[in-house]
Parts: structure tokens; sequence; C-alpha cells
């Protein structure tokens, strides 16, 4: 079974799933999220991958089901409430069972160990946030490729290796914006002299937010609960908690730069880029935006940076 | 005695944009406004009293009015990605140099948005949010992916909470009744509404009516004047003569060009004659069920761009099959990427054009021509 998981909104608790981190030389799709387009050529042509779950939290991943739901392989997408409230923690919780439900009748498996899975999902968490809030001594590129290796393994065997000092000083900068696909731009930064002391990525500053998931009681509130409870992504529709819990952390961690990076044809993050700036503008606080249209194109992106480290 | 559709045309409108700042006067609104996108439950909004906007109109209003490049390049400067969706770039445009061809709409007091449409709209209001500091409430409709009792439930509980947040902002209780009525007058306006579009493939309406006059169950679907209108439009619609039927039938998938003066290609289509569009069906809301509550969870949830690809296939084949067209202009829409594969597997010829519904500098009509050129080709040789 290897399922291609498009999302961090995808329990992890109730099944292996292989986080999709790029498709290099994938169709591309005008005006459409190279990263989605990338996945649905990944989940088309890649004969290893028997299965595929997506989000409905953006217009490409909304329409993702359109473009590869003629293949005979498992397609799942996962109606990732819009909210945070009660009523969107129930829904979910339906949702992630109706998930699991779906998974065994494909597969013809008996998913029995999901409360063992959120044990090893909260330990893994809290590896992550250990080693998130080493940052300040460690090579964030390091950490960065190490995330992104370990959400490509199952679960009982990722290891976070204990963060090796690496005491390497710089402008202190804070990065956001969707996963990050291309993770050589961090060594871009580390050789601009920048130093990154914080994100907001999904695959790291979000993961180390989310509180630990309850093993008692409804399980699935529980996890529904969990997920929902992280800091917010811009398709959860809430702008102001996540520019209130960014600043927070760029004041706290006193940032003087930060690299918002998108993917061309985005629009959550194009919209969030607009506040955003506005914001970091009102706080006197530098911001570059880097816009990712071409993966194998970042010859661009390194000289942007460098100006960008010059100029903070 | 009835009233001519001129009459209720200009009532429904005066009534729309009084309150905008060209001709408000600097009279502000008497009750609490709300800005809303198209699919916005607004029969619960009348029900409390609370008056409604909708940018999205406005924006294309703005591209008729032959104004949206300037407000493309206002909101480009303060940061909206272009790439964006145009009505919002428009309407950016418009609030950060107050200027249009209707001056602004009255600033709102709660912005309300939907994802039965897109998933968009909900990222642009939280822009509008900031820019406004009020409450944003955003209405999550799972559409058809969820079994309808579970999607049921978690609706309904959004529109109950809906229902409580505008009491208290309005001051005003709710009363099932009132809503009643005004899904009665919504289903009514669906009704007559329905009827007008079914008479294109054989009246000589022309699709720029249909395209125009939808605006106003959009904005208006409560308004019993707008059933009243739809009757009186119908009723003159039924004494045109026929449609050309030498002409090559075509139907156009997707938005109206809102610059266009005929919002479509008219220069383009040399040959042939508009039979049918979706675009014109999508506010053919089904307002079904035993109760306020289940009508309005029928009509929002199930809204076209929030049914499975097998549905919309389906009902497009339908409407294509009763329309009678041999071929179809696809919009492959910048703005609108729910819409992009609306068009699979439709069983007709096809030019898909790269189209934008707002800004009129994005399309090459030269390559659009050839693209329709080629379509008539296989048609004409089929």
């Amino acid at each position: 079974m290897k399922i291609l998981s498009l999302s961090g909104f995808v329990p992890e608790q109730i099944c292996d799933t292989v986080r999709f981190t790029g498709y290099p030389g994938g169709n591309a799709i005008s005006h459409y999220c190279g990263y989605a387009a990338e996945y649905i050529s990944q989940v088309l042509n890649d004969a290893s991958v028997d299965g595929a779950v997506f989000p409905r939290s953006c217009d490409s991943a909304r329409i993702i089901g359109s473009y590869i739901g003629k293949t005979d392989k498992f397609l799942y997408q996962l109606p990732v409430p819009a909210r945070c409230d009660q009523a969107a923690v129930n829904y979910f919780a339906g949702e992630i069972r109706a998930y699991k439900e779906a998974i065994e009748a494909h597969y013809g498996i008996e998913i029995s160990d999901i409360k063992e899975r959120i044990e090893a999902v909260n330990k893994r968490n809290e590896a992550i946030k250990k080693y998130y809030e080493a940052l300040e001594d460690i090579s964030y590129s390091e950490y960065l490729r190490e995330i992104h290796k370990m959400l490509t393994m199952p679960l009982n065997e990722q290891k976070i290796p204990e963060p090796k000092k690496a005491a390497r000083g710089g402008k202190r900068v804070y990065l956001i914006g969707s996963f990050l696909t291309y993770d050589g731009i961090t060594d871009i930064l580390e050789n601009c002299g920048l130093k990154t002391v914080g994100d907001d990525l999904p695959e790291s500053g979000r993961i180390a937010s989310r509180p630990p998931c309850d093993t008692n009681g409804d399980i699935y509130k529980n996890i529904s609960a969990s997920i929902l409870s992280a800091r917010l992504s811009p398709t959860q529709d809430n702008f102001n908690d996540i520019l209130r819990s960014d600043l927070e952390e760029i004041k706290a961690k006193k940032v003087c730069g930060v690299i918002f990076i998108t993917q061309k044809y985005c629009e959550p993050y194009d919209y969030l880029y607009s506040v955003y700036e506005k914001m970091l503008e009102a706080e006197g606080i530098k911001s570059l935006k880097i816009c990712v249209s071409d993966p194998e194109e970042h010859k661009r992106s390194e000289l942007a940076i460098e100006a960008f480290a010059d100029m903070i | 005695m009835a009233q001519s559709v001129i009459k209720l045309q200009s009532s429904l409108m005066r009534e729309y944009y009084k309150y905008f700042s060209k001709y408000a006067r600097g009279k502000t609104p008497d009750k609490k406004v709300a800005w809303v996108t198209a699919f916005t439950p607004v029969e619960i909004l009348e029900a409390l009293g609370i008056s409604y906007y909708y940018p999205e109109s406005y924006a294309a209003v703005i591209a008729a009015s032959e104004k949206e490049q300037p407000l493309l390049a206002k909101s480009e400067q303060c940061f909206l990605c272009r790439d964006c969706c145009s009505y919002s770039c428009c309407i950016e445009g418009c609030l950060e140099l107050e200027d249009g061809p209707r001056g602004t709409p009255p600033k709102p007091d709660i912005l309300i948005a939907t994802n039965n449409q897109c998933n968009t709209l909900p990222d642009w209001w939280n822009i509008l949010s900031a820019r406004y500091n009020v409450p944003l409430i955003v209405i999550d409709y799972p559409g058809e992916s969820v079994p309808r009792e579970r999607a049921f439930e978690y609706v309904n509980a959004q529109h109950t909470d809906l229902i409580a947040r505008l009491e208290e902002l309005s001051g005003n209780k709710f009363d099932k009744d009132v809503l009643a009525n005004y899904i009665d007058k919504s289903s009514e306006s669906v009704y007559w509404w329905k009827k007008v579009a079914g008479i294109l493939p054989e009246k000589a309406i022309g699709a720029t009516t249909l395209f125009d006059d939808i605006s106003y169950l959009i904005t208006a679907r409560c308004d019993p004047d707008t059933a009243e209108l739809y009757k009186a439009l119908y009723e003159e619609a039924e004494v045109l003569p026929e449609t050309d039927k030498s002409l090559i039938p075509l139907f156009w998938l997707g938005y109206p060009l809102w610059y266009h003066p005929d919002r479509y290609l008219s220069e383009c289509l040399d040959g042939f004659r508009i039979c049918g569009s979706n675009y014109i069906t999508w506010w053919d809301l089904d307002y079904c069920g035993n109760d306020v509550y289940e009508k309005l969870f029928s009509a929002y949830n199930y809204t076209f761009l929030n049914l499975l690809q097998e549905t919309r296939t389906e009902r497009l084949t339908e409407l294509i099959k009763t329309s009678g067209a041999k071929c179809a202009v696809t919009l492959h829409n910048k703005s609108c990427k729910c819409d992009f594969v609306s068009a699979k597997d439709i069983g007709i010829p096809q030019a898909e054009l790269e189209i934008d519904m707002i800004d009129r500098s994005f399309l090459s009509v030269e390559k659009a021509k050839k693209q329709i050129d080629l379509l008539k080709e296989t048609i004409c040789t089929q």
C-alpha cells in the first residue's frame, strides 16, 4: 500500500501515507498550481503509487479528482473543514472515520492500531518540536531536509535525529509559505548569510505547534481536534489568527526579515501575502516574496535572496 | 396591472444601488450591512433585516463600464497578485481608489463568505476583513463529496450559528415563518428564471439578455419583483420570432465576458448562434426539503460548482442535449479554477479559450478566432 498524500491535514494516525514532496517534469496545467499539477502527474504515472489522498482546501486541490478520477487507484478527497469550531471538529472526526473505512474497504484490511499510531505521531511531533525549538543553534537546511526525508517514510521508521549544533550566525529571517518543494532554497539562504530562526511551513512550524492527541474517549474527535488546533493554514480562512501568531513569533525571535515563498498560482498564499506584507510594513520589518514557478529555475530566486540579504 | 420589464429592472437596480457612494448623497443605510458572496443563503439575512451587497457582481459592472484596467493595476500595487481572481483584484482596486462607475458600496458591518462555488472567495473575504476590521463568517459547504446526512448536520450547525450571530448584530429576532416566506420568493424567482433561460434555444432572445438579466437572480432573488420581472420577460420572449435555425447552435460553456459589450465573443461567432450556457443555470437553486433548514441546505450545499465531476458532466450533457448544441466554446477562465474541468467528456467538439471574465487584456482575440474557425470547419465537415 503506497498512498500519496498531498497535505498535512491527512491524519497519519489512520495509516501510513507518503507525503508528496514534488515530481519534477510533471505535466503543467495553465494557471494551475504547479505543486498540485506535479501531484496529479505522480499519481497518474508512478506505478508504485496505488492510492492518493488529497484535501479540498483550495481551488487547485478541489478539482484534483476531476483530473485523476479515471484511474483505478484508491482516490480519496478529504473534506478538511474551513472552520475550527466544535461543529468543524465533530464533522472532521466523522470524515476521518469515513477515510479509515474507505481504506479498509479498498485494500481489504482492518485498521486496528490507531491508538498506537496516535502515540507514535505524538512522539514524532514532540521530537519535531524539540528540533524546531533548537533552530537557533542548528542548520535550518539540514533540519528541513531531515523532515522532508522523514515524511516520506512509514511512521515506525521516522526517526528524528538529535539536533546537531552548528553555530552559524547570520541575519535572522523567518520563512512562510506552502510546502517547500525545493528545499535547496534553504541552502541559498544560508550561503547568503541568512539564519532562519522560525517558520510557518506546513511541514515544520505547523507540525511543531500541533497539540498532542489524546488516546482516551472518541479517538476520531481527538485526532480531528489535534489537527485543527495547530497553527492555521490560509486555507482555513482565518488570516487574522495567522498574522497574530506569526507576528508574535517574529517579534519574540527578533527577526529582521521575512521571506515569503509561494508556488505560482497558489491563491491562498497570494491572498495572505497581500495582508501579510502590509502588516510587516507597519511593523517596519522587511520582506521578500519569492514565487516558485519552475522548480528547475532557481537562479532568479538566488539573486533576489542575495539582494535581500544585503538590504537587511 | 403587470409592470413592464424596463420598469421592474429600473426599480430593482435603483433599490440595490441607492446607498452606493455616487447615489447616497451622504445617507447611510438604515439597516446593518453585510457583504456576501454570490451563493450566500441571503434568505436568512432578509429574514433578519440585514442589507447585503455582492462585490463580485459589482466587479462585473465595473468591467462592463470599461473601468477595470486601472483598478486591476492598483490592486497589484497593493500587493495583490494579478494571478488571483480578477473579481477580487478589480474590487480591491476600486476600494483602494474609492472609485467605480457607481462609487463604492456602503461599508460592511459584517462579511459572509461561502465556499460552495470556490475556495478563493473566503480568501478574498479575509483581506476585506483586514481592510474593514469587521467580523468574517465563512460557511463551509462540503458539497456532494460527503453523504447528505453528515453534510446536513454540519451545514445546519453553521446556518444556526449564522442566524444567532446575525440576530445579535441586527438586534432582530429570528422568525422561521418569515424565513420560509423569503425562501418561497427565491424559489419563485428561480422558477421564472428557468422558464426564461429555457426559451434560448427556440426564440431570438439573445444570450446577452440572459447574461445580463441573471444578475437580479443573484442580487435580489428574494425580492418579489424579481419573479415578476422574469415572468414579464418570459411573456415578452414567448412572442419573439423564432431563432435562426440555419446558424450553427453553440453552447457557451463558462462565464460571460463582462467587459465585452455583448458579454461573449460576438465578433468571432459569425455563422453561430448561442443556444445554451451553463452560467445562466448556476443560480437555479433547488430549495427542496421538509423545512426551512433542509431547504437552505439543499439549495446552497449542492450548487453546480460544489458537485462531483460525474454529476457535473451528467448535468452539462443534459443541458447541452436540451439546447441542441452541436459544439461548444469552453472557457478556461484564469479566475475560476473550479470551472476548469466542468467541460470534461461532454461529447461535442469544443474550442477551449484561455480567458478572464474581467480582464480584457488577457484574451488573444486573434487566437480565439482561429480556434473558433477551426471548430466551425470541424462542424461543417462532419
